[in-house]
This record gives structure tokens, C-alpha cells and sequence, in this order.
């Protein structure tokens, strides 16, 4: 019987000009944003290359390792061409210093607002936006459907077990759905590497991880879709609930419960706390300068020399307990406010994981790495290559500390140096943690788009068994 | 044809009727639906249908008709007395006993973006029959009258008459031995109802037990051999239909709607 229902379930979708239109606009979309993801990728590369490239070519010729300007760059991540995620929105370069807080800068919807406009079509806005209402489109009147054609009351005037029948229907309409879909999905696969996204074992496992939870998404609408034709009598009236369903999932749940986390839990902007560290630094200078002022009235000596080596280890010593201060300060106040935000991130994505599409797209973003993690990760990164780049220009007596005491004296005549050896700089080189990682990050939103499924599924169930079929 | 053919050939049927048995197939016993909302829709509503009978159930709209074949197909429970197919509780045992019948709704709509071959095809399959073949499906819908060339065209383009028809190839394909039939002479036109008129006296010919409800009093009086007449959910009259002859059963329909005769003498059990 189950099969029948299947079967039955499997030719009435697929042989309707609603299918073959809304698939093959879909498909297009679907091979698109392959498509321009790849590109998008590129270009990216491109861009990534040509910084690596003139970061070191303005170095060219600097003879003192203490008047470079280095920057460091996030690499483009592969699968951001289908999960663009955070990506385009956090900054990609880091103006590298020997000490001081790293935060990245120049991000592509920064530089390029027009992109952020229109934003990209990607796979996950595919699945988010299009797939879902696809969904609804053919599973809003799976029993009222069925019922208002007649076809219902005549199917169950045979011995069948409506336990069979809407498990015929919920799982005839994904399979009917989603292996069409599959199709255009798995070109678009193939497509990456000849379109010049390097797919190694790790993205590869990422990828199929991002359709899996894609395929997920699209199976809570569908079962949706039937549970809401299961609690009305008319098909009209589940559409109408639907869609409200719809943009309440996809558009004002995950906006509004960032609005929500912010009036709950106040985090300080980043020019607050920048003020805040401004006007603490001033202070510190002031107080370093009052230090240095009373040290030369209560050290005076006529040799020139002797002062100026004195004044430097007392200049050193005062910068090394303004750096002290200084870090603690910053330390202190970036935690404060890492925690805050922390707490407002976490409310937000609480509630907004009420909403599936959230889920999914937290999930996907995970699994591709182009999540909030991203950033954080980029930092970390930063951060352990700033520990290098000191030590590195530590051993170049490049380390001034911030502003350079120049003594007066008669001028010393030295030779022209030559210029620094820019392959001698440690290379920065950015890896993303491990898909296993990823996946382990997703397991709490695949297990709550698990919990939607199985929620609809057995609404859908329990509701049939009572409903009405006349 | 295949092994199920048979079942579509009106001098073979396999089904148990015609054996010369003359238990009722279709029971209504003490029926009655009291909705959530207090409304009576059925008062103790008895009657039976025997093999190779049709039973013509009459009656204006709300009367009942339809309430008492939703009981047999179990689409809602009775609040008291049972409705019985070959012996078996309708909604005691609901799968069993749909095994026994066949049902034709009012407006047939079916899928429409299937064609009729496959509508009758996936009903079959509901029904048990998984070896029929593409020939038993043109055998029996030329045998309702549509056209071959309609066979396998989508049911979207066909009219009430040519989907109706579609519906009782459907009924006949089950081979069950009773048929439920609701309205289903509505809408049609003068040929198609003559035509449908054939078909049925064919399947009592065939021993199939029927039980039609019907608006159509000149229809009923020609066919069926039990006319029984409802009001508010009351069977107010059942009479033979040979009981009838000579009397304008227009006339009496009026008079039984309008309550002006004494229903306790004009409802007798006919076996």
C-alpha cells in the first residue's frame, strides 16, 4: 500500500507543468549560483594574490625592517563560493604590528558596497529562500488537496491505513522534490573543480555535509507544508498560512531576535570602547611624560652621553610599564565586552534557532566555514603570527615600542644599508580548522532541524488520523 | 486478460454475490448521528440491501442520504446502531469491511493531471488488484462508455460525464460486492444517464448489492428495486419498487418532505 501511495505520489508531482516550470527555474538557479560562486571565488583569489603580492612589493627597497608596513591577508575560503556566509562582510586584512590589538579590516562589501546591495546567489540563499517555497508550492495541498478534488474520500473508501497513506505521501513528495533537485546540484558539484575551486577530501566531505543539511531544510517545509494541510479544510487557507509561516521563518524571526538580543543584553560599540582605551592611553602618556620630566630634573648630569643612555633605560622601562598597563586595560575592557557580546550572540541565535531557517543557515555556514567563527579564527591566526612577526623583528632590532627617542648629537656619517630581504619575513599562512570540527560545530542545528522534522512529521501523522476525508 | 479480468465481465463476476445467498450485503441497523453540535443528521435509520439489489435512497438536501453512506464507508462513526457490510461493522472493522465495497462520490474528480488508464490503474491498486492490465482498463471504460480515445488523455480536459464514467469504471474494477453510490447520476446528461442506468442494471445482473442515493425520483423508480425516502434523517418511507407501480412517486415524495403522511404505516422492511 505504502508503495502504491509512493509510486502514485512520485508521477502525479513530476508529471504536472507546475514541476517542469518551477524545477527548471529552479535548476537554472541552482547551476547559476554554482556558477557564480566559482567566479565569485576567482575573483577572490585574484584579489587575494594581488595583496599578497603588493604587500611585498611596497616593502621592496625599505632598508630598515622598522619602516615596513606589513599586512596580512584572509585567503579565500573555497566553499564560500556556495556558503558566502560571513565572508564577504568581515574584514580580510590585517595591518600587522609587533604588539596592539589585530582587527581586521577592508572587508569585500566594504570595498565593493554594490555587492551588498544585491548580495550573491549561493547555494544556501537558493536552499533558504527558493527551495523552501518550493516546497510549500507542492506540499500546501497535500491532503486538503486530496480532499477537495474528491480523490481522498475515494481513495479511503479502500482498505487503506491512513497511517500508510500519509507516509506514502510526506515521503513520495521529498523524493519526488529533492531527486530532481539533486540533478542540477550534482552538476553543479562537478562543475566546481573545472571552474577552479580547489575541492580537496576536506571540502568535498563539507559540501556534502551543506546538502545534506540543505536536503534537511527543504524536508521541515515539505513536512510543514503537510501538517498545515492536515489542520485545514481548504487548500487556500494552508497556502495563506503558509507563506505567513514562511516569512515569519525566513524573515522576521532571525531579524528580529538580533533586534530582540541587543535591547536585551547592552554591548558597548567598538568606538565606545575605543575611547575609552584613547582616553586611558592619554592618560598613560601623561603620566609617562610627567615621569620623564621629573626623571631629566632629577638626573640632569653635563655628560650628554650619560643622560641620553640613562633617559633611554628609564624611557624603555616607563614604555615597558605603560605596555603593561596598557594591555591590562585593553585586555580587560575587550573582555568585557567580548563577554557582552558573547551573551547578545547567544540570545540572538537562541532565538532565532526558532526558526529553521536559521538552523540551516548557521548550520551551513559552519560546515563551510564562512560562519562568525570565521573572524574569530582569522584573529587567532593573526594573533599567533604576531607573536612571530615580533619575535622576527625583535631579532631586526626593529621593536621600538612606539615613538622613538632621538637624542641630540653631532650627525654620524654611516654607510647607505641595503635594502631588507623581504623573503626573510615569516609567511603567514591561514588553514581552517578541519571539516570534523565543522561538522561538530553543526550538530546542534542539524539535531534541531532533525527535532522540526520529526516534530511536523508526527503532527502531520497524528493530525490524519483524525481528519476528516469526506 | 488477466487473472482479474474476469471481475470487469458482467457474466463472470468472482465476486461471492449471485450464489444464490440472499443475507443482506449492505445493513443499516438503528442508525443514528448525533453531530458535536446537537444537530440529528440520522434517527435510527434501518435498512437492508440483498444481492442483486438496488436500493434507491431519496430525499432533499440534509435529509441524510449522504450521512448514511459516509457511516458504511466509516468516514464518521454512528452515535448508535451499526452499519454492516457482508455481515461486518462498518466502523468496527473498517478495513475489512472496505474490502466489500466499492463507491462512486457525486462528482467524480480523480487526478487530473493523470491520465484515465492511470487513474484507474492507482484506484485498482487501492482496491487489491495489482494484476490488472492495460486491456482490462480499456475493456471496462469502453464498457462505461468512454470513448477510446479519451483512455489515455488527462482528466483535466474531460467533462463531469466522461469523469463520472471514469469513477464507476473505477467501482466496477474493485469488484466488490456492494456499491455505495452517491448522487452519482448528478449533473449528467439525458444519454449519460440512460446509459448509466444500463451499467447499474448490469451489476445487479451481476448479483452486486447497490445502494444509490439519488435526487433523481423517475431514475430511482426505473432501476431500483427498494425506494426508501428520507427527511431530516429520518427514513420516512421504503417501499418494493413494484409496490409503487401505478403511483405518482413524485406526488408521494412531495407529501413524505412535506410531512403529510403517517410514516409508521408506509415503512415496511422489505426482504
Amino acid at each position: 500500500m505504502f508503495k502504491i501511495i509512493l509510486d502514485k505520489e512520485l508521477r502525479e508531482i513530476i508529471g504536472t507543468t507546475k514541476f517542469a516550470v518551477t524545477f527548471g527555474v529552479c535548476a537554472v538557479l541552482i547551476l547559476l549560483a554554482f556558477y557564480v560562486g566559482a567566479r565569485n571565488y576567482q575573483i577572490s583569489v585574484q584579489e587575494y594574490d594581488a595583496s599578497v603580492t603588493e604587500n611585498m612589493r611596497q616593502m621592496e627597497g625599505v632598508t630598515d625592517w622598522a619602516n615596513i608596513d606589513h599586512r596580512i591577508f584572509l585567503p579565500p575560503q573555497p566553499l564560500a563560493a556556495l556558503v558566502s556566509g560571513v565572508s564577504n562582510d568581515i574584514g580580510r586584512t590585517v595591518n600587522m604590528d609587533v604588539r596592539g590589538e589585530l582587527r581586521p579590516e577592508g572587508s569585500r562589501f566594504a570595498e565593493d558596497p554594490i555587492f551588498a546591495v544585491f548580495r550573491f546567489l549561493d547555494l544556501e540563499f537558493i536552499f533558504a529562500i527558493v527551495l523552501s517555497l518550493f516546497a510549500i508550492l507542492f506540499g500546501y495541498d497535500a491532503i486538503n488537496g486530496e480532499k477537495e478534488r474528491g480523490t481522498l474520500s475515494l481513495s479511503f473508501a479502500n482498505s487503506v491505513p491512513r497511517d500508510k497513506y500519509i507516509l506514502g505521501k510526506i515521503i513520495g513528495s521529498f523524493l519526488a522534490l529533492i531527486i530532481p533537485l539533486m540533478i542540477p546540484i550534482l552538476i553543479g558539484c562537478l562543475m566546481l573543480p573545472l571552474l577552479g575551486v580547489p575541492m580537496n577530501a576536506d571540502s568535498w566531505l563539507r559540501l556534502a555535509m551543506v546538502i545534506l543539511t540543505g536536503t534537511m531544510y527543504f524536508a521541515v517545509f515539505l513536512t510543514l507544508s503537510v501538517f498545515i494541510s492536515t489542520l485545514t479544510q481548504r487548500s487556500s487557507t494552508s497556502f495563506l498560512v503558509l507563506v505567513v509561516a514562511w516569512v515569519f521563518a525566513v524573515l522576521i524571526i532571525p531579524r528580529s531576535s538580533v533586534l530582540a538580543a541587543g535591547r536585551m543584553v547592552d554591548v558597548p560599540s567598538v568606538d565606545e570602547v575605543d575611547f575609552e582605551k584613547g582616553k586611558y592611553s592619554a592618560q598613560l602618556f601623561d603620566e609617562r611624560m610627567n615621569a620623564m620630566q621629573a626623571w631629566t630634573q632629577a638626573n640632569y648630569q653635563s655628560d650628554h652621553r650619560l643622560m641620553m643612555e640613562g633617559m633611554q633605560a628609564f624611557r624603555s622601562e616607563q614604555q615597558a610599564l605603560v605596555d603593561e598597563k596598557m594591555g591590562i586595560f585593553v585586555e580587560q575592557l575587550n573582555q568585557e565586552r567580548d563577554n557582552k557580546a558573547d551573551l547578545r550572540t547567544g540570545v540572538a541565535l537562541s532565538l532565532a534557532r526558532i526558526s529553521p531557517t536559521a538552523s540551516f543557515s548557521l548550520a551551513a555556514s559552519d560546515l563551510a566555514f564562512t560562519s562568525m567563527d570565521l573572524r574569530a579564527s582569522f584573529v587567532d591566526a593573526a594573533s599567533a603570527y604576531q607573536q612571530e612577526f615580533a619575535d622576527f623583528m625583535r631579532s631586526k632590532n626593529a621593536d621600538f615600542g612606539g615613538d622613538v627617542f632621538v637624542g641630540h648629537g653631532a650627525p654620524v656619517v654611516v654607510e647607505e644599508p641595503d635594502p631588507i630581504d623581504t623573503r626573510e619575513l615569516p609567511l603567514f599562512a591561514y588553514e581552517p580548522p578541519p571539516a570534523s570540527e565543522a561538522i561538530n560545530e553543526s550538530l546542534p542545528d542539524l539535531g534541531l532541524l532533525f527535532m522540526f522534522n520529526a516534530f511536523f512529521f508526527a503532527g502531520a501523522f497524528v493530525r490524519f488520523n483524525r481528519y476528516d476525508v469526506r | 486478460m488477466s487473472n482479474e479480468s474476469a471481475s470487469v465481465d458482467n457474466t463472470q463476476s468472482n465476486s461471492n454475490s449471485g450464489n444464490g445467498s440472499s443475507a443482506p450485503r449492505l445493513e443499516a441497523f438503528n442508525l443514528s448521528k448525533r453531530y458535536e453540535d446537537g444537530v440529528l443528521a440520522l434517527n435510527n435509520v434501518s435498512f437492508q440491501v440483498a444481492p442483486g439489489e438496488i436500493y434507491a435512497m431519496l430525499g432533499g438536501n440534509g435529509a441524510g442520504k449522504t450521512t448514511t453512506i459516509n457511516v458504511f464507508l466509516n468516514f464518521i462513526e454512528p452515535s448508535e446502531g451499526e452499519a454492516r457490510i457482508d455481515g461486518i461493522v462498518a466502523h468496527k472493522e473498517p478495513l475489512k469491511a472496505k474490502e466489500h465495497i466499492a463507491y462512486v462520490s457525486e462528482n467524480v474528480m480523480l487526478y487530473p493531471n493523470f491520465t484515465a488508464i492511470q487513474n484507474l490503474d492507482f484506484f485498482a491498486k487501492l482496491g487489491g488488484h495489482t494484476g490488472y492490465t492495460k486491456d482490462d482498463y480499456r475493456d471496462v471504460l469502453l464498457r462505461v462508455g468512454l470513448q477510446e480515445v479519451a483512455h489515455n488523455k488527462r482528466l483535466k480536459g474531460f467533462s463531469k460525464g466522461m469523469r463520472q464514467k471514469c469513477g464507476i469504471a473505477i467501482a466496477i474494477l474493485k469488484d466488490a460486492p456492494a456499491i455505495l453510490l452517491d448522487e452519482p447520476t448528478s449533473g449528467l446528461d439525458p444519454s449519460a444517464g440512460l446509459e448509466f442506468i444500463r451499467l447499474l442494471g448490469d451489476l445487479r445482473s451481476e448479483g452486486k448489492a447497490i445502494l444509490m442515493s439519488t435526487h433523481d425520483i423517475f431514475r430511482a423508480k426505473e432501476i431500483a428495486n427498494t425506494i426508501g425516502i428520507m427527511n431530516q434523517g429520518v427514513l420516512v418511507m421504503e417501499r418494493a419498487a413494484k409496490d409503487l407501480e401505478g403511483e405518482n412517486l413524485e406526488d408521494l415524495y412531495v407529501q413524505y418532505m412535506a410531512g403529510h403522511t403517517d410514516s409508521e404505516q408506509d415503512v415496511e422492511i422489505i426482504s
